[in-house]
């Protein structure tokens, strides 16, 4: 016992922080100086070409945000494909999950594997192989149409192409959401569902009263996730732009006003708004949780 | 218990035996899943296939799916493309076009060529070819005769090899910090963590882009998209704290005991638990780094020789007249040590799910 040197809770909070201070040096300077400086440059009409000439402008720039046809067009956009997009990624990775949750599957981890394969391949070649693959003239989705007797696409941006290109291509980002489904499926103790049986519950009853509400969790982390990537944000797996981040069409229209317009300043409010924006979903989100996802351990 | 004995002759296994019934079951959805997968995984075939194609052949609207090339016939010293060639009898023949013209043309049948020249009429352009399976491997050599290539490739390893150490020893030092010692604020700054996860991009974009290209003048260097790594991930961060959290605090004070630092305790009692998280987060780190183009459009948009590998197929139809089944190649090229990386270890799923899990 001689060789213990010191107390340690009397160091422990300093060095604390010691170990910490990376990140806070990093969350100052990458985090939150940028943000207010943002909200600072919201209010100028700053230009990235002549800094020099800056001024304090007011609330000019929010004011042609709410005039601007631009932004109520993207932003529609932003919210359509949200509506559409989280619920069909949130049913497909469930029921990808479910299926492979069988105890009667063969090759399960392979399955597993190539199930996710597709989230980790570039946006690059993604964006390449489905424009192939689709292409009126000389790709496979006609050729398969035809030989099955049906009548190809004529034109790929005609509106029944598009809207299966964006179905299966978003099926092809169910990678990270199906794995936390599947995690949350097998750590569900079967006792349960073997209970439901005896007491006489159907395979749907028990899907929707007990499965579903065990998997609340899982369901509520993935909304959280595609949310995030809907609003040009990056969880666990970014692919480059073109498909998760930059598919944001907000993202893309602050993209444009930033990079074509050079207009920082205009470009900074509307990020800014966005962030509004986003914070009141991210909230709204995060106090419904309360009424709708289960923790077990908050019932005791 | 009288009712389920006198009831048990509807039960199914009366007419056909309970096993039979669950090896039918698991039967069928083995085959479901199997055709699921290959329906799921199809465009990436088509990749595949058009990397392995002729050129001409992706703009040739009647060329079939798999690769192939005109069936060719040498006439008299010179090679001809053969035509499947309808006649009024309702006969289509199989003969080589010699002499194409609007209105009528030349052929010759590859089966009987002594017969000499037969002429049809109508316009040989409506005539559908008829091909053959050909692979071609023409468009890796090429591929990998390109120059730029092995110095894009260089430069995404450098890059990455670069990050993963910033990122890597950032985070894991972050995470022990948050799992290990009582901090002031106590939960906030963890929540804080949690909360940087969820801010836009674009927010913190535009200044830091302003400051790193006109005040630092780092436009054409690595410098900024390399910077912030080293100050820790937070998704990786919060991975590793769940991590270092499971592991019972015993193991510490007996090391400390003995006479280990922090550091110590945090490298050789630790770290050697995590080290399936530690792949994880290195191989999610590399995946990021492989598929990066955003922040490589943002600071090497000027200096194409820094770029990353990405970057670079993604302009490759800007940076040299290539064809589509080259793009292919390449990108072919990029998404094999990405599959051979997930295929070859199994820790990498199992902690994408703990992600999702722990709260």
């Amino acid at each position: 016992m001689d060789r213990v040197r010191k107390p340690r809770i009397k160091f422990d909070r300093y060095l604390g922080i010691l170990f910490i201070s990376p990140w806070i040096i990093g969350v100052l300077f990458f985090k939150f100086l940028p943000i207010l400086a943002s909200f600072g440059i919201s209010f100028t009409n700053f230009q990235l070409l002549t800094p020099e000439a800056t001024q304090f402008i007011g609330f000019e720039n929010y004011i042609r945000l709410f005039h601007d046809e631009g932004v109520g067009y993207v932003l529609f956009a932003t919210i359509s494909l949200g509506l559409t997009s989280i619920p069909f990624q949130l049913a497909a990775s469930i029921a990808i999950a479910a299926l492979l949750n069988n105890r009667g599957l063969k090759f399960g981890n392979l399955m597993r594997t190539l199930f996710f394969l597709p989230s980790i391949i570039p946006g690059v070649a993604i964006f390449f192989m489905w424009s192939g693959f689709v292409d009126p003239n000389t790709g496979w989705l006609n050729k398969i149409l035809e030989s099955v007797g049906l009548t190809g696409f004529n034109d790929l941006y005609s509106s029944g192409a598009t809207s299966l290109l964006f179905g299966i291509s978003a099926l092809w980002s169910v990678g990270p959401g199906m794995l936390i489904m599947l995690g949350s499926l097998q750590g569900m103790p079967p006792e349960i569902q073997e209970a439901a049986q005896v007491d006489g519950a159907g395979p749907l009853v028990r899907f929707f009263y007990i499965t579903l509400p065990l998997i609340s969790p899982a369901i509520f982390f993935s909304i959280v996730i595609n949310l995030i990537s809907i609003f040009g944000g990056v969880i666990l797996l970014d692919r480059g732009n073109g498909f998760s981040g930059g598919f944001s069409p907000y993202d893309s229209y602050v993209s444009y006003i930033l990079f074509n317009e050079r207009d920082l300043g205009y470009a900074a409010s509307l990020a800014w708004f966005f962030l509004i924006l986003v914070m009141i979903v991210v909230i709204a989100l995060f106090s419904s949780a309360r009424k709708w996802v289960y923790y077990p351990d908050r019932e005791a | 218990m009288k009712t389920s004995a006198s009831k048990s002759w509807l039960a199914p296994q009366n007419f056909i035996s309970f096993q039979t019934w669950e090896k039918f079951g698991r039967r069928a959805l083995n085959f479901f899943i199997f055709g699921f997968l290959i329906v799921y995984l199809f465009p990436m075939l088509y990749m595949v296939a058009v990397s392995v194609m002729d050129g001409p052949q992706l703009a040739d609207r009647n060329a079939p799916a798999y690769p192939a090339r005109h069936v060719r016939f040498e006439y008299q010293g010179q090679s001809y493309s053969v035509y499947k060639v309808p006649f009024e009898n309702e006969q289509i023949r199989q003969l080589a076009l010699i002499k194409p013209g609007r209105t009528s043309s030349e052929f010759v049948d590859p089966a009987n060529p002594q017969a000499g020249v037969i002429v049809w009429n109508g316009n040989w352009r409506k005539l559908i070819g008829v091909y053959e399976f050909h692979l071609t491997f023409e468009n890796f050599t090429m591929l990998f005769n390109y120059p730029p290539l092995g110095r894009m490739i260089q430069n995404t390893l450098v890059m990455t090899l670069i990050a993963e150490i910033g990122v890597l020893f950032s985070s894991i030092v972050v995470a022990y910090g948050f799992s290990r010692f009582r901090l002031p604020g106590g939960d906030a700054l963890f929540y804080i963590l949690i909360a940087t996860i969820l801010i836009p991009e674009k927010v913190t974009l535009i200044p830091t882009y302003f400051f790193f290209v006109r005040v630092l003048d780092w436009n054409g260097s690595w410098l900024p998209i390399l910077l912030p790594f080293f100050f820790g991930n937070a998704v990786y961060i919060f991975l590793l704290r769940q991590n270092f959290k499971s592991i019972p605090k015993d193991l510490d004070e007996a090391a400390m005991l003995d006479g280990a630092g922090p550091f110590r305790i945090l490298f050789q009692v630790l770290l050697p638990q995590t080290w399936p998280t530690v792949i994880t987060i290195s191989l999610l780190h590399f995946f990021y780094m492989w598929n990066e183009t955003r922040q490589a459009a943002l600071y090497l948009s000027i200096r194409r020789d820094l770029a990353p590998i990405s970057f670079g197929i993604q302009n490759f139809q800007s940076l040299a007249p290539i064809q589509n089944q080259l793009q292919a190649s390449a990108l072919i090229l990029m998404i094999v040590p990405v599959i051979v990386l997930i295929l070859s270890q199994k820790f990498f799923m199992r902690d994408v799910v703990v992600t999702g899990m722990e709260k």
